[in-house]
């Protein structure tokens, strides 16, 4: 397999994004439609079922920067989120808590990303955790 | 990583010892699929004196797909869009096999001197082509001038 490169790489989702490709529980765009360099985007993750996150919508930013997807992207939630991975007063993933940008391969994409965190909600120990109140968010 | 397919070889020596007129095609040392690309504005166009970059990969399964391409440099053109990706149909249904990256690049080129825009992947500037053709073309002028500035420490052209 060639090596992909990082601009194209980015069309790709953004191409899969736009037309709804991916499953309906995430979803993903560019946050500045003039962004040449497609660094910033915007993310929603919808809360899974059964779980305290039921019927929430989770938005978060992601920020590809310019050694992506070599690199793993900076994800920072915008609404408020209790979750052992995500600091609890920037509302950052942390990168080392986080499985999937800890052991981060070329092949993930940002929705990779964003339904790794939703199954990280899923689980049987954070799915209990207290939420904040639905509707805020992080400074 | 798999080796180069003799056909991109060629094709590189060939962009290389034969350019051709107003545009560059290099590939990037990291990645022999991965081309940098200057197209000159043609004559006569509202891209003329202008440099654009570009960039150029060819996928896994090239020959038998298109090459992808994308401008990199902002240009106000009704079927290039504002993250530089082409409506062109070479590189879409019309793409063939026996087309190159030397064939694509012209039809880039071909594409600046005579804009579409009853086919447009920009809509705002397409309707401003069809009802203020005056204006629109001032516009692409002027971001001609703006942005598509030839690079400083560019060599000379060779006589």
């Amino acid at each position: 397999m060639s090596k992909v490169p990082r601009s194209f790489r980015l069309l790709e989702e953004l191409e899969k994004g736009e037309k709804g490709l991916g499953p309906e529980s995430c979803s993903y765009g560019l946050s500045d439609s003039d962004d040449i360099t497609m660094t910033k985007w915007n993310g929603t993750i919808l809360g899974p079922p059964h779980s305290n996150h039921e019927n929430r919508i989770y938005s978060v930013l992601i920020e590809c920067g310019p050694s992506y997807p070599d690199e793993p992207p900076k994800v920072k939630f915008v609404s408020k989120i209790n979750l052992p991975c995500v600091n609890s007063t920037t509302g950052e993933v942390v990168k080392e808590k986080f499985h999937t940008l800890k052991e981060w391969k070329r092949s993930y994409t940002m929705e990779t990303v964003l339904l790794e965190l939703r199954k990280e909600m899923a689980t049987p120990s954070n799915k209990k955790l207290l939420q904040p109140q639905e509707g805020t968010t992080f400074e | 990583m798999a080796a180069l397919p003799k056909r991109i070889i060629k094709e590189t020596e060939r962009l290389v010892s034969d350019p051709v007129p107003g545009i560059t095609a290099e590939p990037h040392e990291d990645n022999l699929r991965y081309f940098q690309v200057t197209i000159e504005g043609p004559q006569q166009s509202p891209y003329e004196n202008g440099v654009f970059q570009l960039e150029l990969f060819l996928p896994d399964d090239y020959p038998m797909e298109a090459p992808k391409v994308r401008f990199l440099t902002k240009i106000y053109h009704p079927n290039i869009d504002r993250l530089g990706r082409i409506c062109l149909d070479v590189l879409k249904n019309n793409w063939s096999p026996a087309l190159q990256i030397r064939t694509v690049l012209l039809s880039v080129q071909a594409l600046l001197a005579s804009p579409n825009p009853n086919d447009p992947l920009a809509n705002d500037v397409a309707e401003e082509w069809i009802k203020h053709e005056d204006t629109a073309i001032a516009k692409a002028k002027e971001w001609t001038k703006l942005y598509a500035k030839p690079t400083q420490d560019e060599e000379p052209a060779k006589e």
